[in-house]
């Protein structure tokens, strides 16, 4: 439970600011917040940032699914086949944001 | 598993004959599946910013043939994680630090919660004035490019 408040606390922060870089306040439409630049600029810039977010939200976000799923289903002894699919989920996309932020 | 346990499933989505925090937990469990499905296609979705500028427009023009449906996806991601953060803040007050909670007694009759006292209510009605007028602002800037601030 405290990994999730920790990440949570700390997503608090940077997802604030990751919500920041698309609103409105930055004088931007929604689709010129999206192009191509912008983006680029963003991850690219704020690198670090995104990357703690990156690393946070996965593990809190499939923590949070593996724990409703467990609720929900009641696996019982069947419980380590959620456990497997939230593990591998969580690396593949470890993985794929990881190559993303060191590829720009 | 008999049935008694199985009816769990559906009634756990269903927050009235409880009090006010059934109703904040139930939406912030519903809005953490959301997000958590929404970060599955994000993480795959900025993947292809590596695919270079035709790439990416490419994916971006695909998203956006969804037209109104893409629009008001975002706009409930949005109210979704704006809820969230909040009612998580609240969580961790509560929970981490103890506060809003007000000060341990013996039950006494009617035995209403002493988890849910005047602060707590403060809390829970703050956040949904906030996050509703934070979650209109969304609205209009996705739906209809309104409430820009340009400097």
């Amino acid at each position: 439970m405290l990994l999730m408040y920790a990440l949570g606390l700390i997503m608090i922060f940077v997802l604030t600011f990751h919500l920041l870089l698309v609103s409105p306040l930055t004088g931007r439409t929604f689709a010129e917040a999206l192009s191509y630049n912008y983006v680029l600029h963003n991850l690219t810039y704020f690198q670090v940032i995104f990357g703690i977010l990156l690393y946070a939200a996965t593990i809190h976000g499939l923590n949070g699914l593996r724990i409703v799923l467990i609720e929900w289903l009641h696996p019982g002894k069947y419980q380590w086949i959620i456990n497997a699919i939230i593990i591998v989920l969580m690396a593949m996309l470890l993985a794929l944001g990881t190559y993303t932020l060191i590829a720009l | 598993m008999n049935k008694r346990y199985k009816s769990g499933l559906f009634n756990s989505l269903n927050p009235t004959r409880y009090n006010l925090e059934r109703w904040s937990y139930t939406l912030h469990r519903i809005t953490g599946v959301i997000l958590a499905l929404f970060l599955i296609a994000h993480i795959f979705e900025i993947y292809h910013v590596t695919l270079g500028i035709a790439g990416w427009n490419q994916t971006m023009e695909e998203l956006s043939n969804l037209g109104v449906i893409e629009l008001i996806g975002m706009w409930i991601i949005a109210g979704s994680a704006l809820y969230h953060g909040a009612n998580g803040l609240r969580l961790i007050l509560n929970e981490v630090f103890g506060l809003l909670l007000g000060k341990p007694r013996l039950p006494e009759y009617p035995y209403s919660p002493l988890s849910l006292g005047r602060n707590q209510k403060i809390a829970i009605y703050t956040i949904t004035l906030i996050v509703v007028a934070l979650w209109i602002w969304a609205g209009l800037y996705l739906l209809a490019g309104l409430g820009i601030v340009r400097w």
